[in-house]
């Protein structure tokens, strides 16, 4: 059964030539004539499917993509042209602790964050106490969020997104949360999660992670696909690609200075004759 | 219709979002919610002064009537305020999780009504003081809040999704609020608008004064208008036609129900009252469209 059918998609962005912000400078630009739109291909005609039970990473260089993917999945954002589909109970992790508020109780964060995870309340109340369990933060639950320190606050988001008990677990660069304790246990949490044939899609740059949590791979660069197969396979490529590009850099750089070295000469040479 | 079933079924997050607006104004703890009243006392008493002491006003029941007409005037400008921030605001929850974005604007009528009724309470406390008798006309209160909260959510769902992609809108928002209040009848009373003859003194007002017939019918047909009229001719009149004149020292009375008599001839209440709704439900079915037809760019434009 595939849970995740990605046909076709194409995403879009528009930035307005000049950023327009205010009223005043929409008016401005328009009596300039300036209602262009620079446009900007996030996504190029993306297709992939994926069957229940796989555990997918996805990895690319800083604005290739990943995470309007991961966003357009999440169904955050909307693709501008293709179709997508998701089945099952998803659970976005964009980001830990989507609407935590600092003055609330950590107990009142947890059903403000759950219940916009998807959760009813009475599923909240059931898994309460494991999600504090899981977090150990017993003793503080009742004192505002704002006493904690950033590291308890990622504790508390993990373990509410892990308790959700979803079907698809999307996750955005959020591996290494905690101290290393707590890494080790979130990390295992989510192996826990794979064995129990739950699919997971995960945005990251570690890739020794990736490795260990998935079969398979995708490999985006400028929102074009570049490879979708065995996770070791496409990691060990795409470290490749990035170490062939590093090397072409050091050496163009060398280049450029040996240029730069012999300039001088040159202007000796023409002033002695 | 799909949309309310969708709405529906994120209705914890509503709630949650409401009971989080509310714990954060009263910030957990019991003076919080007084405090959160203050101010609003404060700038009664100020005009109390001004209108009472300053102008000595004659205006019989002057406390009693701007306290009604100003408890429904702060619910409409506090609502369209907090609406209009409540994208902007809430970006990184756009951002992150998927839910109706209707929510947003919905949350904080709805956090703005709960608000209106614990000031209720208070407003009920002072007249038990006042020693004001409770009748069934007090229900009155429950359609004209519902008239304004009705207007309020179509103006804050657009406002909502214009200042997403214009930083400005909230401060236009803001001064526009601040002429509107003067716009109402809730400093002065209504008859003085109604009754208004103007002589032009240059093109402006002479402008106005061509303009004049068709602004009172506009000025009574607006829905904060006759939601604050709905108020006191609850809590007030009994029920009342609320076009009254008030009887001012220095007015014959026979004049003064005369000309009441011709206002409320002039002014046919039941007709406003009528386009006041269907005003208020039209600017809330397009406020909502055009928020919904803009929500899918907030998470790529916030």
């Amino acid at each position: 059964m595939n849970v995740i059918e990605v046909d076709h998609v194409w995403k879009r962005y528009r930035r307005p030539h000049q950023r327009v912000n205010t009223v005043k400078e929409a008016v401005m630009a328009f009596i300039r004539g300036q209602t262009g739109y620079e446009e900007f291909w996030a996504l190029r005609d993306i297709s992939f499917s994926v069957t229940a039970g796989e555990s997918i990473g996805v990895v690319g260089p800083n604005g290739s993509g990943k995470s309007t993917l991961l966003g357009l999945l999440a169904r955050v954002l909307r693709p501008t042209q293709g179709a997508i589909s998701v089945k099952g109970r998803i659970c976005p992790l964009l980001g830990l602790g989507t609407g935590f508020h600092p003055d609330l109780s950590a107990r009142e964060n947890v059903f403000l964050n759950a219940s916009l995870l998807g959760l009813s309340r009475r599923e909240i109340l059931a898994r309460y106490d494991d999600i504090v369990d899981f977090a150990e933060l017993e003793d503080l639950m009742e004192a505002p969020l704002k006493t904690f320190s950033s590291g308890m606050v990622v504790r508390l988001g993990f373990s509410i997104a892990v308790s959700l008990d979803p079907d698809l677990l999307l996750i955005d660069e959020v591996l290494s949360v905690g101290d290393e304790h707590f890494q080790h246990k979130s990390f295992q949490k989510l192996l826990d999660f794979r064995r129990d044939g739950r699919t997971i899609f995960v945005v990251s740059h570690d890739l020794d992670a990736l490795k260990a949590l998935c079969d398979r791979a995708i490999w985006l660069d400028r929102g074009n696909m570049v490879a979708d197969t065995g996770c070791e396979e496409v990691v060990d490529a795409y470290r490749k690609a990035v170490a062939e590009a590093e090397q072409r850099e050091r050496e163009a750089a060398r280049r450029q200075r040996e240029l730069a070295d012999r300039k001088p000469d040159a202007a000796q040479a023409e002033g002695a004759r | 219709m799909t949309e309310i079933t969708e709405l529906w079924r994120y209705r914890e997050v509503m709630w949650n979002l409401v009971r989080r607006n509310l714990k954060v104004r009263y910030k957990n703890s019991v003076l919080g919610f007084f405090w959160s009243l203050l101010n609003p006392l404060m700038q009664i008493a100020v005009w109390w002064f001004v209108f009472k002491v300053i102008l000595e006003s004659t205006e019989p029941n002057y406390t009693a009537t701007l306290i009604t007409g100003f408890l429904p005037w702060l619910f409409f400008s506090q609502t369209v305020l907090d609406s209009t921030m409540s994208v902007t605001q809430e970006i990184s929850l756009v951002k992150k999780a998927y839910f109706p974005r209707a929510i947003l604007p919905l949350s904080t009528v709805l956090s703005n009504l709960i608000h209106l009724g614990f000031a209720f309470i208070v407003l009920l406390a002072l007249f038990a003081i006042w020693r004001v008798d409770m009748n069934v006309y007090w229900l009155l209160v429950i359609p004209s809040t519902l008239l304004i909260a009705v207007f309020a959510y179509g103006l804050s769902a657009m406002l909502a999704a214009w200042s997403v992609f214009y930083a400005d809108v909230k401060f236009i928002v803001g001064n526009l609020l601040g002429l509107w209040f003067f716009l109402t009848p809730v400093l002065y009373p209504l008859y003085l608008v109604l009754n208004k003859q103007m002589q032009a003194h240059n093109w402006l007002l002479s402008l106005v004064a061509r303009m004049l017939p068709l602004i009172k019918k506009a000025y009574l047909a607006d829905p904060v208008t006759i939601g604050i009229l709905g108020y006191r001719s609850a809590l007030l009149q009994g029920g009342a036609n609320p076009i009254v004149v008030p009887a001012l020292s220095g007015m014959e009375p026979a004049v003064r129900a005369s000309l009441q008599a011709s206002l409320r001839a002039q002014y046919p209440i039941a007709t406003y009252v009528i386009a006041a709704a269907v005003i208020a439900i039209v600017v809330a079915i397009a406020g909502h469209a055009i928020f919904v037809r803009l929500s899918h760019l907030f998470a790529e434009r916030g």
